[in-house]
């Protein structure tokens, strides 16, 4: 039997061979192709992402010139916040030195769209609040110099991975040595994967019972990182391997580390997953990787095991426990000597605050960005070809605006029923006139979470805001100025669907025959309906559009009330001709877009466009201030500097649903809105919601008075505020100052005619006025 | 465009150039720009230093007015700028021209100076309608300026005469020379 089975399996010899031959060559070619297509994978990765770069965007750059309102220490916080470091002597660009008023730096190299701008040395003295002189490093002059710009986000893929690529010449020496001594110390010499390592490792980890030490090599991390894949399977590891060898092949050692630290992945920042030393040296230290000190590089590296674990934010005392141990990796590998690391381990973290500071994060305003551009743009272009986007945000007045919008809401939520747990939602648009620049958004409560962005895509009914656009109308009319009368009483509209529309006042009291600058200043809804329906309906309606509103509302009585769907930046727009003389001008976010080589692509350039008679404009203008002298805007003057020229509206929709308040300063136009998202009732008016905002915003911002000249073919008439009639400044009630038509006759109030002798019984009232206040 | 209009247009704005350039050389020496070789041939490549009858555009200097009117002046930081503009209109390089003065715009807003600095580069790349909508700007912050007001409608005549609309050209001259 035995001879017999020998003897067949004699027979089957040739057979089996063959067999096992072909099973072995499938084997080896299927682990061929197998391998190959790991290598087109891997590759592609690997050279896709070398190009894939987010667009980087910047803030408005602050300009520094003799005169600019910049004290010492306002200009310190300014280089702090771009941060420069405060040394000694200042030798390095990016860092300056203070003596008093005294402000001595060292600029960086920058690449505007429009120039490069190579370092220089500036030598600064302030007076005051402002900057007294300015000169260069050879004691000359230096009319106006431009800061690099704060780097305030990138546009990055819907997946969330953003990133600042920076080129190996922008990365120190000590970033790698680092590197290799903490993670991977045969990298230098390894074929990608390190088998001494994992033996090492799982040495150590059998003894502990537990995982302490991984055996990846930074070419496995960053294998691992492309994939975005968290499996620890073992197939996965040995798909992992093979790919790190591969890419050992393809790629030089220097461009694997670079790759690395362009790669990894370092902290979380809501939906935003910083990746790369570069954003994350932004991110952490509000500065460029190539300023980092040891101890900030040091910890940058101590992260890379954990970024969660480690964030130095939320465990401060881990991440230094964990960076000192680094420093101490360092010195005993001989990258450092013991005097460095020892002096880098006393210092402090030196990590900036998310949010209102450098690093911080701005999603309302980058979306308004993004949508700008996607006009021009593919997305994949936005997201990967490294485009630089000047934009025309200002950090300062957007701190600010989240400063007051957040202790205003906190405030209103403490003040109502604490039952609703519902939270009031808030919106600030900030936009300097003149220009159309949005030099402020904020598209909700929490200002740095990326979601529903109410500047742009709440659209809310506006209430009072529509009244200057009405006003606006019956004034370009010819008709009326703001001295003339028109009667506050019961109002019926017969609609065209039968019903009979009764608006009232939100007192519910009439208030008579009154002028109109009295009527827009105490928003009377009664006497702007009267008048919306003299000047007409169309004119009213077609007047939206001539200042800027991207659709003409329904010729509907309501839309008197302000029964129209505007959003926040929209109203910004149509509030823009009125804080423009006339002129308006679209709102932008981006003043220019340069591609990966510095190469201009596209500027969004100042243009105007006469919309409205300035001179109407301005009766209008001056009827908006006495809405804050004498109505609803009066409670501003609490936050206010005194002195300080400001115009503007309150707006109320109906039922208290949406509180508006939209005015403007010589330099700043400002939309504030509150509400609740789901539309219901506030309780709260324009006047006491977002007047506060606003009014705090405006404080803080060192904002310049409205002004401008009186237009030709006006005159300066002063006028009792109640009655409407022509009075001397120095008698009448509440006498205030209009501007109208010089052929405008204005009937006086009977005493006090211009030009008549003050007399006795004049004297006395005036009197018993001082007497009274 | 036509070949006519763009040589008229190009005959202003080597002119107003040549001022502005010359005016500059006065107020701010170390911000002179080298008198360019313009790269185009066409006959203004007059010297830079003549200086026609009109007084230049950006400069103060004592104003023949009555004390009550204080026509504007720029501000150095300004002056830097619109000096730095010129030069790049020189180099035909609008869009930077047009930043340039655009910064300054950013410090001075109420200055109608500059909207007509930044009208003129408009004029100069063509863009008429922006060009009169920038002096007419000017003309709304210069109520109470006759000599900028003038200077503005100056502009808009301009703007007109590139269009071949004549006759409100003609209006618009008018009324410049009326506040002169």
């Amino acid at each position: 039997m035995n001879r017999k089975r020998s003897s067949r399996l004699r027979k089957y010899r040739k057979q089996i061979f063959a067999g096992i031959v072909l099973i072995l060559g499938l084997a080896v070619l299927g682990l061929l192709a197998w391998v190959f297509y790991l290598d087109r994978q891997i590759t592609a990765q690997f050279e896709g992402r070398r190009w894939t770069l987010p667009a980087q965007v910047y803030a408005e750059p602050t300009e520094l010139y003799v005169g600019q309102a910049f004290g010492a220490d306002a200009l310190e916080r300014e280089l702090k916040r771009l941060g420069y470091q405060r040394v000694s002597t200042p030798r390095q660009p990016g860092s300056y030195s203070r003596n008093g008023e005294r402000i001595e730096l060292i600029t960086r190299r920058f690449r505007f769209w429009d120039a490069l701008q190579a370092p220089q040395e500036l030598i600064l003295t302030t007076r005051g609040d402002a900057i007294e002189t300015m000169r260069n490093g050879r004691g000359e002059d230096v009319p106006i110099f431009r800061l690099d710009p704060l780097l305030i986000g990138s546009i990055f893929p819907i997946h969330g991975e953003d990133r600042v690529v920076v080129a190996p010449d922008e990365v120190s020496q000590l970033l790698p040595a680092a590197l290799k001594v903490v993670e991977d110390r045969d990298f230098d010499e390894h074929i990608g994967v390190d088998f001494s390592a994992i033996a090492r490792a799982a040495w150590v980890n059998l003894r502990a019972g537990q995982i302490e030490q991984g055996g990846s090599t930074l070419t496995q991390q960053l294998v691992k990182s492309y994939f975005l894949d968290n499996r620890r399977t073992f197939g996965r590891k040995i798909e992992e391997a093979i790919m790190a060898m591969l890419l050992e092949v393809h790629f030089s050692k220097q461009d694997l580390m670079n790759a690395y630290i362009n790669e990894i992945y370092l902290g979380q920042d809501g939906a935003r997953a910083i990746h790369g030393f570069g954003l994350a040296s932004q991110f952490y230290f509000g500065k460029p990787l190539a300023e980092l000190q040891l101890h900030e590089e040091a910890l940058l590296v101590a992260m890379v095991r954990g970024p969660s674990y480690y964030d130095p934010r939320r465990h401060p005392d881990r991440a230094k426990a964990r960076r000192n141990l680094v420093l101490d990796l360092m010195k005993q590998h001989g990258v450092l000597d013991a005097k460095a690391a020892a002096a880098a381990a006393k210092r402090p973290l030196g990590v900036v605050n998310s949010g209102a500071n450098a690093g911080g994060y701005y999603p309302a305003f980058l979306d308004l960005v993004r949508r700008t551009l996607r006009r021009d743009y593919r997305e994949e272009d936005l997201t990967e070809a490294g485009l630089r986007i000047f934009s025309t945000l200002n950090p300062y007045v957007q701190s600010q605006a989240e400063q007051a919008l957040a202790q205003e809401l906190e405030r209103l939520d403490k003040a109502r029923e604490p039952k609703t747990g519902r939270k009031l939602e808030g919106v600030v648009v900030v936009a300097s006139p003149q220009n159309g620049e949005v030099v402020a958004l904020i598209g909700g409560r929490q200002a740095s979470y990326n979601g529903f962005n109410r500047a742009l895509d709440a659209k809310r009914s506006i209430g009072s805001l529509v009244k200057p656009v009405i006003y606006l109308a019956a004034i370009e009319s010819g008709l009326y100025h703001a001295a003339s009368i028109v009667e506050d009483g019961p109002v019926e509209v017969k609609l065209s669907n039968a019903q009979t529309w009764r608006p009232q006042n939100i007192s519910h009291e009439y208030y008579g025959p009154v002028p109109l600058v009295r009527a827009l200043a105490q928003s009377m809804n009664l006497a702007t309906v009267r008048l919306g329906l003299e000047v007409g309906l169309d004119k009213v309606t077609r007047q939206f559009v001539a200042l800027g509103l991207p659709r003409e509302p329904p010729q509907l009585p309501s839309v008197l009330l302000g029964a129209v769907d505007v959003s926040p930046l929209e109203v910004a727009q149509l509030y823009t001709p009125f804080a423009n003389s006339g002129f308006s001008t679209p709102l932008r976010a981006v003043r220019s877009v340069v591609d990966a080589d510095g190469q201009p692509l596209k500027s969004f350039a100042l243009e105007v466009t006469p919309v409205s008679d300035p001179a109407a404009v301005y009766q209008v203008n001056r009827m908006l201030l006495e809405v804050m002298e004498h109505g609803s805007g009066r409670p501003a003057r609490a936050w206010l500097p005194p002195g300080l020229t400001v115009a503007g509206k309150t707006g109320t929709s109906s039922d208290y649903r949406d509180s508006w308040f939209a005015g403007f300063s010589g330099s700043h136009l400002a939309v504030v809105w509150i509400g609740y998202d789901d539309n219901s009732p506030t309780g709260l008016t324009g006047s006491s919601g977002s007047l506060a905002v606003w009014a705090r915003l405006m404080a803080s911002i060192g904002t310049s008075s409205w002004s401008a000249p009186l237009p030709e073919g006006l005159k300066e008439v002063s006028i009792e505020f109640p009655t409407g009639l022509a009075a001397r400044p120095d008698c009448g009630v509440d006498v205030i100052s209009i501007a109208a038509p010089e052929q405008a006759q204005i009937p006086a109030a009977p005493g006090c005619e211009v030009g008549v002798f003050d007399s006795l019984g004049e004297r006395a009232r005036r009197w018993w006025r001082g007497f009274s206040r | 465009m036509t070949k006519d209009g763009s040589m008229r247009a190009h005959i202003v704005l080597l002119s107003t150039m040549a001022l502005a350039l010359s005016a500059c050389a006065i107020q701010e020496p170390r911000q002179t720009p080298a008198p360019q070789p313009t790269p185009t041939p066409p006959q203004p490549q007059t010297p830079v230093e003549t200086r026609p009858g009109s007084p230049p555009t950006t400069v103060e200097e004592p104003q023949p007015l009555p004390p009550t009117i204080r026509e504007p002046v720029l501000s150095p930081a300004s002056r830097a700028l619109v000096g730095q503009a010129q030069t790049q209109l020189a180099s035909k390089n609008f869009a930077v021209a047009a930043s340039s003065i655009e910064r300054a715009i950013r410090i001075e807003p109420d200055n109608p100076l500059l909207w007509i600095e930044l009208g003129k580069v408009r004029q100069a790349e063509g863009n008429y309608v922006q060009a009169e909508n920038m002096a007419r700007r000017a003309v709304a912050m210069s109520a109470a300026t006759p000599k900028v007001q003038a200077q503005a409608w100056g502009l808009i005549a301009e703007s007109y005469r590139a269009r071949g609309r004549t006759a409100e050209a003609m209006e618009a001259q008018a009324r410049a020379d009326a506040v002169r």
